[in-house]
């Protein structure tokens, strides 16, 4: 039995006509029908970092001009953008066409140390998360990496209970990494929430 | 007329917000705190993925109603975890196109074995579904690769995907290779208990 390299390498060596030695091998039980590639266009390109949150709620980075067929099939209601870019003109235009709502909440980078992170911005949208009939609803960035990943942490800490290393290991796995001081701001943020039972996410736990 | 100038701060929402009268005000996280798996992550709506859950994670299992679990892994899983999963009437999908004795946990995933899986999640009757293995990198990886190449995604997005779960070792070419050979029109599904998610991006 060859290990499962040996078996790929050798098919790839069958489609090479030189390599006719290799035919006195024995023939692996688990034969792949071909590696003779399918060479499709893919239909879909997600934005960079996509992933989805819970049901109806996605994450991901800045969206582009060939991200918008992917998007379009995600039927949202509500893009929710935390940063300060204002010049990807395609975007905009692209979002009024399809009638979103769209919120464009300020948020600068949290890369630099010492950036004070304004607690209205998450407040924000905490307030349309917590209502589901804003859903499905996108959250991006620039990067989808460290603003998305501050909100997305608090919403997993407030809204559904994680505990604080699951949360900061979803972090990480976006970020690459630890952010600068972003881990220790969704361990120490608080708010009030307003939580209606008839508008309130399935994901949401109270109590 | 598509050249106007759309300026961000332009773009109006009619988004809805709580009434507070009928609200209930939520100072404290949720007093009993749920633990996810390790690498657990939502994949499409109530289909997850992760690792090998350990009993600290059941509770946090219990919010996902899980109807089924493929369990891609060769070795057997933890007594607790079965006990989970037969307390809790869940349909235990297993050996999943094994069928050598000669299957070692670091090779990758037959093809076949990729087939049966992806047929089982493109079933929405199995739902809600978890794809697990040991650590929910490379085998969880492959299947839920080659299901993102049948949603029609770009290669790219599904590596970049794979990666964020493969730790700090990165990701195996084996299993980036494996997923870009495979030919997903070997996949058969009855469009009636097919997701949404998939019927609506493959035309």
């Amino acid at each position: 039995m060859y290990s499962q390299g040996d078996q790929l390498i050798r098919q790839l060596r069958i489609y090479d006509s030189t390599a006719g030695e290799l035919e006195q091998y024995e023939e692996p039980q688990d034969e792949f029908t071909s590696l003779k590639i399918l060479d499709r266009c893919p239909e879909f390109v997600p934005p960079i970092n996509f992933a989805i949150v819970e049901d109806g709620i996605y994450r991901s980075g800045h969206p582009q001009a060939f991200n918008f067929p992917y998007l379009q099939k995600l039927n949202l209601k509500t893009i929710i953008y935390l940063g300060d870019k204002t010049d990807n003109y395609d975007y905009y235009r692209w979002l009024r066409d399809q009638g979103i709502d769209f919120h464009y909440l300020n948020m600068q980078s949290c890369v630099e140390p010492f950036m004070f992170k304004d607690d209205s911005v998450i407040q924000q949208a905490l307030k349309l998360i917590v209502h589901k009939e804003n859903y499905p609803m996108l959250i991006h960035s620039n990067k989808g990496k460290h603003r998305v990943g501050v909100l997305v942490g608090i919403m997993r800490k407030l809204l559904q209970g994680w505990c604080i290393s699951g949360i900061f290991d979803e972090y990480g796995r976006f970020a690459g990494g630890k952010g600068e001081g972003d881990v220790e701001y969704i361990e120490t943020f608080k708010t009030d929430l307003l939580i209606d039972k008839n508008t309130k996410p399935e994901f949401v736990r109270v109590g | 007329m598509s050249n106007d100038i759309i300026n961000i701060n332009d773009l109006k929402s009619n988004s809805s917000f709580n009434d507070e009268s009928n609200c209930e005000k939520v100072s404290e996280p949720p007093s009993l705190r749920i633990v996810p798996p390790l690498n657990f992550c939502p994949v499409e709506r109530h289909l997850y993925r992760s690792g090998q859950p350990s009993t600290i994670n059941h509770s946090f299992l219990k919010e996902l109603n899980l109807k089924s679990i493929i369990w891609l892994a060769i070795e057997d899983p933890q007594d607790n975890f079965l006990k989970f999963i037969d307390d809790n009437n869940i349909k235990f999908f297993y050996n999943l196109g094994f069928n050598s004795i000669d299957n070692n946990s670091w090779d990758g995933l037959s093809e076949n074995s990729i087939k049966q899986s992806l047929e089982v999640i493109v079933d929405t009757r199995n739902y809600p579904l978890l794809v697990c293995c040991g650590m929910g990198r490379h085998r969880t990886g492959t299947i839920i690769g080659c299901l993102r190449k049948l949603q029609g995604w770009n290669l790219s997005s599904v590596s970049e995907e794979y990666r964020r779960f493969t730790g700090s070792r990165g990701g195996r070419i084996l299993v980036e290779l494996l997923i870009e050979a495979f030919d997903v029109g070997t996949i058969s599904m009855d469009p009636q208990f097919a997701p949404d998610w998939l019927t609506k991006s493959t035309k």
